[in-house]
């Protein structure tokens, strides 16, 4: 073989070579996920092996059944709305506020970063501590100063909710708040300064300029909260489990109990896979919307 | 290069010292393995295998670790082991188990937990390792040292329903605990308040607690899961009921809506809700325990063996200010406490079997468990030798001036397993609990929300073939 033909055949698999890691990656990837969707199929029930079958949609259609689902249904949806609108709505006064001209700016952005690196189990096990139900909780504690509580943060169905809404905002605000202050500070200056010959307020900017300008960018945040808020796991799991009363359980955790803790497993992963169809469908909604908003922008 | 003379002195003179002054290692191994040499087999038999031991985070898993080494020298078994707290142990133990994978040769488990094991056939019994002059020295091993009692609660016949101490015995016991009341004496004598003997009379000492204390007069567990029916709450049912009841009809249905059920848990859950916690919903065992140790509650209704934790004055505010009673009997004046053990048992599937017995007889043998007890507190001891040895003693002894002894004594005398045999024990134990918190949050009648259960129940009995 010439040294052009080596080089040749080389150069034809190195497309090849290149996309392995990809490829190992979607294998990774796909194998559990068809191996899930094969169970949501089956009676897969890990005690009684015997009992395993293709049970076609009956897990499905099982789930209207369960006590459970109407209120996991409900609390997914319900959560996933409050816990948007609060993030995106607080993550944008924040990317206002850090792109104003104020001192010290940069420390609070870096500080702002921090709750981002960590990790969101340890991140819920600490509020768990400071949300303790008496003053020992150094959150009643400091509302106990301004007379308020002590709050029942995780014995009482709202407390329960409202805890894992302040934990999980906690902990997500920075990346919402992080990627609108890079949209603002990308966002054109032209139309500001024609706004200002104008004689605009900051009002009317933040209404008419702003705020259109960075609609796609809202709406992305949207969309990747939306999807990380319909699937939250690990602040429930490591706070409430689901509780009191079943006021925190969303379908993630439904799932969850069906599939590690009672070993239902064909009934977790139909539950699963309801719970991936809601994501897929929503945020497709969202992403239709921001290429609306996209395109507008550009025009 | 040259040494200086001094110093080769020194480190002569030191290494004479050190022979002369600490015992040599092997010589203290030695002895310590010369008890177990007793035994007429022959411990290195499996030597070169490996164990992966599956351990839940527990106390009697901290005292086992420092033990290990021990085994190893003694019989050339590679140990390995896998800890995991008690939710995330009991899921990978059942994906190892259904996959007959054999990841874990040994397993931490327990009666209750085996009847989800036996029936689909995941865990060998045990008797004809014991049987198998090979493997046991039966007069060294001397099985009848255990109380008899918990040793029965480790054995079923696989009869759904029935069949407690009968059949094979499927894992030994290495700890084990019934339920009682602790409670703080100190405060029930500040305020005059009589020790309770009724669920009535506990209600109303919780009440006179909260009111004069200021302290909540009493934990429980209550988060909503199998947990928090197990111990104190189901106990107090089968004493309240005289034994007479249980959470399953003959037919396999639910029972929990019986009008005695009824009854029992509405005047349970108004006493939490009224002198318990505030987050009472959220509370786990540890909370539970912590808070009583720390002095936040009049009473607990829990395993005997918190005490451990409650007089322990390190880490105690209550230590040797708590009394122990039976939790409260029913119309016949007995109470039936339910009892409960954690125990060793072995995968079916693990490739190594006489190596996995061999550690199951070091683990559960009786000096071991002595050692487990003494040297690093794994409370209550299973073995009849181990509990009465005089050291154990002196510490059991000392709790709650001798009112822990006698009152785990008297409770022993008519505990037993309080749960029917089933294998979806876990999964009627979560709807139950559920439906404890729709009453506690009054969102249903006591009658409703037991009925809910029993119907929700029934469905999941019947979907797994467990009744026609």
């Amino acid at each position: 073989m010439t040294t052009a033909r080596r080089r040749r055949r080389q150069e034809a698999l190195l497309p090849y070579l290149l996309m392995t890691p990809a490829l190992v990656l979607l294998v990774g990837i796909l194998y559990p996920f068809s191996l899930g969707l094969y169970y949501s199929f089956t009676s897969y029930w890990l005690q009684y092996p015997k009992r395993f079958r293709f049970v076609w949609f009956d897990n499905y259609i099982s789930l209207f059944e369960e006590t459970l689902f109407d209120r996991a249904l409900q609390f997914t949806l319900g959560f996933t709305v409050v816990a948007v609108i609060l993030q995106v709505g607080l993550g944008l006064a924040i990317a206002l506020f850090l792109h104003s001209r104020i001192p010290g700016r940069a420390v609070l952005r870096a500080l702002m970063l921090l709750p981002l690196m960590m990790p969101p189990v340890i991140t819920a096990l600490m509020w768990k501590i400071m949300m303790a139900s008496t003053n020992a909780g150094i959150l009643n504690y400091l509302l106990s100063f301004i007379g308020l509580g002590p709050v029942n943060w995780f014995g009482s169905p709202w407390g329960a909710i409202a805890s894992v809404l302040i934990i999980d905002t906690w902990g997500n605000l920075p990346f919402v708040a992080l990627i609108l202050l890079g949209a603002l500070q990308a966002l054109p200056t032209e139309p500001y300064e024609a706004a200002r010959v104008d004689g605009a307020g900051p009002m009317a900017m933040l209404r008419y300029i702003t705020l259109p300008l960075l609609a796609p960018f809202i709406i992305l945040a949207c969309t990747f909260r939306a999807m990380d808020s319909l699937r939250i796991f690990d602040v429930i799991y490591a706070t409430t489990m689901g509780g009191p009363n079943d006021a925190t359980t969303n379908l993630h955790i439904m799932a969850y109990q069906f599939a590690f803790q009672w070993y239902q497993i064909g009934k977790g992963m139909a539950q699963a896979v309801v719970l991936l169809l809601l994501v897929v469908l929503v945020s497709y909604m969202l992403m239709r919307l921001w290429n609306q908003a996209s395109e507008r922008t550009r025009q | 290069m040259r040494i200086p003379r001094r110093w080769i002195s020194a480190l002569l003179l030191t290494g004479i010292v050190a022979t002369q002054v600490a015992p040599p290692a092997a010589a203290q191994e030695s002895e310590a393995l010369a008890y177990y040499r007793q035994a007429k087999i022959n411990w290195r038999q499996a030597e070169g295998q490996s164990l992966t031991i599956g351990l839940n985070k527990h106390p009697f898993t901290e005292s086992l670790l420092p033990l290990i080494p021990q085994f190893r020298a003694l019989t050339g078994i590679n140990v390995e082991y896998l800890i995991l707290p008690e939710a995330e142990y009991f899921t990978k133990l059942a994906a190892d188990l259904s996959q007959q994978r054999g990841e874990f040769s040994v397993i931490m488990t327990a009666p209750i937990r085996n009847w989800g094991y036996v029936i689909p056939d995941w865990i060998l019994p045990l008797d004809g390792f014991l049987n198998d002059p090979k493997l046991t020295d039966r007069a060294w091993y001397n099985l009848e040292d255990f109380f008899p009692g918990l040793l029965a609660s480790n054995r079923w016949s696989g009869k759904i329903g029935g069949g407690i101490g009968e059949g094979p015995l499927y894992s030994i016991p290495v700890l084990s605990e019934t339920y009682i009341l602790a409670y703080r004496k100190d405060l029930f004598d500040q305020y005059n308040i009589k020790v309770p003997t009724t669920l009535d009379e506990m209600a109303e000492a919780a009440r006179q607690i909260k009111k004069n204390a200021g302290i909540p007069g009493i934990t429980a567990r209550g988060t909503p899961s199998v947990a928090s029916i197990g111990t104190g709450f189901i106990s107090g049912l089968k004493s309240y009921t005289d034994n007479q009841w249980g959470e399953l009809d003959a037919q396999l249905k639910g029972n929990l809506h019986d009008p005695r059920s009824v009854k029992y848990t509405e005047t349970w859950v108004n006493m939490v809700r009224e002198s318990g916690p505030a987050n009472w919903a959220n509370v786990q065992w540890y909370d539970a325990m912590e808070a009583f140790t720390a002095g936040q509650a009049g009473m607990i209704a829990d395993a005997d063996f918190f005490a451990a934790n409650y007089e322990d004055p390190a880490k105690s505010k209550v230590a040797g200010k708590v009394g122990y009673a039976l939790l409260p009997a029913g119309p016949g004046g007995k109470t039936y406490a339910s009892l409960s053990t954690w125990a060793l048992g072995i995968n079916k599937a693990t490739k190594n079997k006489d190596a996995a017995w061999l550690f199951v007889q070091w683990a559960t043998a009786q000096r071991t468990l002595l050692n487990a007890t003494l040297g690093f507190r794994n409370y209550n001891p299973t073995r009849a030798s181990v509990f009465n040895d005089p050291e154990v003693q002196k510490v059991m002894g000392s709790w709650g001036n001798g009112g822990y002894l006698k009152t785990v004594a008297r409770n022993l005398e008519t505990a037993r397993v309080a749960w029917i045999p089933q294998p979806e024990r876990v999964r009627l134990g979560d709807i139950w609990a559920r439906s404890l918190h729709e009453i506690y949050f009054q969102r249903m009648s006591a009658a409703d929300a037991l009925k809910r259960a029993d119907a929700e129940i029934d469905k999941v009995l019947k979907e797994a073939d467990i009744r026609p």
